[in-house]
């Protein structure tokens, strides 16, 4: 009954949201967000089918830091199963060395993305797995030396023939092998899922309250919406820089480092003192600050949130969009000209933000733990003996 | 007057290599000509963790002083999580070179050779771009890169200041240049000369022809054995684009130049300079020769087998005493360690890189 209502509404809204776009205004009406739903299946595609052999080569592919630059540091040190397939601090751990600037992103659901990193730079998560193993602050690693060792690495040899029919692994096939592991690594049954597939019982009456809050005066649902819990889309919600920067040296290595990678004139590069996001993909002014809606599944296990870990608790996320994209100490964006007209002071009541905390812990279900593999081991390619036969 | 004198050494240099060994007590190599605060500068850095990915390497790790800037191991080191698969070569006189590394691969100049240590993978596996925001987080380096010149810490400018302390790394004080060998020595001279043929290829101030030779050094196994060394070696065969490389059971050396398809280029490797040899122990591309009595007997021999192997290398029939006289002409080529401050950098660098204060008004 209450979903057919939802549904009704939601017609009504896109048909006024129709013809407000047809008298040129579509931009502050917006469209009606689709509603949140239950999670399906992720999508596989065409060119790397899942299999159980190569799913679980891609789980050791994950925990092996000969997959990166010193082979002191794998996938899992930044995306580790017990801070949330994340890394649970303000920035990325970092490359030893170096730090990140943005905070990691959780593995869970990350399969149903369209674009993976806060800006969206990697297409797939074979590309994702790519950059990361490879950036600078990331896994640094070089593409010929990772694959040399894991031709060095029998198991990987078998292995890599059984899955791909590789002579000698490639490392375009142990991109694809780690994406395959990540797909597995989905949340479906969370009471939210349940909930909407017709369990009113997976709610207590406290989250259906907070759930009417996130469709309606919180208005949540803008941008968290769909079955991910996310429009995939790049908004400027007012997140403050990051603290860290103005403490901390090898934090403002990081930034330099990333205006500089990343792309911005000199003059940008000389002045900037915040992360600028989704600009570095389009290098148009109005995307500055603009990150992509995160997900909210999984979202208890996260913290800290936000692109460059700015809040710690989501009670600290729900005060900060109450307030309209402030933070407690009244600091904003950078880019505040950039900044989405959907954040507006919401004049919550605290047990408004409790119904919505509720209903955040709704998007999660239990935590997802995995024993970590154990690594198979180098051996020579060569004995002493065919070494001392081969003729020069 | 000193671009004048850098474009009389750009001529001679390569007009050293094909040169008949010079008289002995002809003098030390002439130093060369740098800018004092750019060769500072470089000191600084050539001694600096932070100029490696993980900041556990600085140049100096392998590139030790105190043995010549060798690391006294028949292979290198290397990055941490690989090996390496070859000696890791003295920079003494490096700025005097025409070409670098062991199969001469580099042959531009040391800004290219700086630049190629400093970024390849299982050497100091460092993003310049990251390396340049370290260098302006320290105000030492602010400092030193204006007074050499640069207005700020730049890729470009490491690349001028570490060739330019290279550049002071010049021997000197050697009994042969100042004409004291001994007795035995000068024996040994006559038949580095004569009856040894090693001035075939040894030839010039630097005692180097600056071309690959193949000598029929044996191939170090180790370098094929362990695992870390193995992985570097197929890395650098793979990007220099080796065939048949997870086959190859040699290092192929010069090969990667000129990919000759016959392999007839295959085991060839850049002759090295005799300068210095008493600190550069073990031998050879690969460390294969464990002293300079091993180097000489090897050569006695007429190098290793190889079906490649260059025609000068005979065997060569030399007594017990020639041998001795040609060891003692090696040493008298070796002078005064460069160890004192003049060439190595002396003070500590900070724990952690200092925050730039009132980071939300300083300009980047």
């Amino acid at each position: 009954m209450k979903a057919r209502n939802t549904f009704r509404s939601s017609a009504l809204a896109a048909a006024i949201a129709f013809s407000l776009a047809a008298a040129g205004n579509a931009q502050a009406a917006g469209k009606t967000p689709p509603p949140l739903a239950p999670l399906g299946d992720p999508p596989v595609p065409a060119d790397n089918k899942q299999s159980d052999a190569k799913v679980e080569l891609g789980k050791l592919l994950f925990f092996d830091p000969r997959i990166g630059g010193d082979a002191s540091i794998s996938c899992s040190s930044c995306h580790d199963p017990e801070q949330g397939w994340a890394w649970a601090e303000d920035f990325s751990r970092g490359y030893p060395g170096t730090v990140h600037w943005r905070n990691s992103q959780t593995i869970i659901n990350s399969a149903y993305l369209g674009k993976l990193f806060w800006a969206g730079s990697a297409a797939s998560l074979e590309k994702q797995a790519r950059s990361a193993a490879r950036g600078g602050v990331a896994g640094n690693g070089e593409s010929d030396l990772m694959e040399t060792r894991m031709a060095l690495i029998p198991e990987y040899r078998k292995r890599f023939r059984e899955v791909f029919g590789d002579e000698y692994p490639l490392i375009g096939n142990a991109w694809r092998a780690i994406a395959a592991f990540e797909r597995t690594l989905v949340q479906k049954d969370t009471p939210i899922d349940r909930y909407l597939q017709g369990d009113k019982a997976a709610l207590t009456d406290q989250q259906k309250q907070g759930m009417e809050l996130f469709n309606g005066k919180a208005n949540c649902i803008a941008c968290h919406n769909g079955a991910l819990a996310t429009d995939q889309k790049y908004h400027n919600i007012g997140v403050p820089y990051a603290r860290r920067w103005e403490e901390d040296g090898l934090a403002q290595i990081t930034f330099r480092f990333e205006q500089y990678a990343k792309g911005s004139t000199e003059a940008m590069y000389r002045e900037i003192k915040d992360d600028a996001g989704f600009y570095y993909r389009t290098k148009n002014k109005w995307d500055k600050g603009k990150f992509r809606t995160p997900s909210l599944r999984y979202v208890m296990y996260t913290a800290p949130y936000m692109h460059n870990g700015a809040f710690y608790t989501l009670e600290e996320v729900i005060d900060f969009y109450d307030k309209g994209g402030v933070d407690a100490e009244d600091r904003t964006t950078d880019f505040p000209d950039n900044k989405s007209a959907l954040i507006k002071p919401l004049g919550l009541s605290d047990d408004e933000k409790a119904a919505l905390m509720a209903f955040l812990e709704a998007f999660s279900g239990d935590e997802i733990t995995i024993e970590k593999p154990e690594l198979p081991d180098y051996a020579p390619l060569f004995t002493e003996q065919e070494l001392k036969e081969a003729k020069k | 007057m000193r671009p004048l004198i850098a474009l009389a050494l750009a001529l001679a240099v390569p007009a050293l290599a094909g040169a008949p060994a010079p008289a002995q007590g002809t003098g030390p190599l002439q130093p060369i000509d740098v800018k004092p605060a750019l060769a500072d500068l470089g000191k600084r850095m050539f001694y600096d963790t932070r100029l490696s990915g993980d900041t556990t390497l600085a140049c100096a790790s392998c590139h030790q002083p105190d043995k010549a800037w060798t690391d006294g191991e028949p292979l290198s080191t290397a990055y941490s999580g690989a090996g390496h698969f070859r000696n890791t070569p003295t920079l003494a006189n490096v700025g005097y070179r025409g070409a670098w590394m062991h199969d001469g691969r580099l042959g531009t100049n040391l800004n290219d050779v700086a630049r190629e240590m400093i970024t390849e993978t299982y050497l100091m596996n460092m993003d310049m771009r990251i390396m340049q925001e370290r260098l302006k987080q320290d105000p030492v380096y602010l400092e030193m890169f204006k007074k050499a010149g640069y207005g700020e810490p730049s890729n470009g400018s490491v690349r001028k200041a570490i060739p330019e302390y290279l550049k002071t790394l010049t021997s000197r004080d050697a009994p042969y240049d100042g004409g004291k060998m001994s007795a035995s020595a000068k024996n040994g001279f006559e038949i580095f000369k004569g009856k040894g043929g090693c001035a075939q290829c040894h030839t010039g101030p630097l005692f180097s022809d600056g071309t690959p030779h193949n000598t029929g050094v044996p191939e170090n196994f180790d370098a094929f054995l362990d695992p870390q060394r193995h992985q570097a070696f197929l890395a650098y065969a793979l990007f220099m684009g080796v065939e048949n490389l997870y086959n190859l059971k040699r290092d192929p050396g010069a090969h990667v130049r000129t990919h000759k398809a016959d392999g007839s280029d295959m085991g060839k490797f850049m002759t090295p300079s005799l300068r210095e040899l008493t600190s550069t122990a073990p031998y050879m591309h690969n460390g294969m020769l464990a002293n300079l009595g091993d180097v000489v007997e090897f050569y006695n021999q007429g190098g290793g087998p190889d079906s490649h192997k260059s025609p000068m290398i005979k065997p060569l029939s030399l007594s017990a005493q020639e041998k001795a006289d040609l060891v003692a002409f090696l040493e008298a080529l070796s002078g005064a360690p460069l160890t004192g401050p003049e060439f190595v950098w002396q003070e500590a660098y900070p724990d952690e890189y200092p925050v730039i204060e009132n980071w939300r008004q300083a300009r980047n």
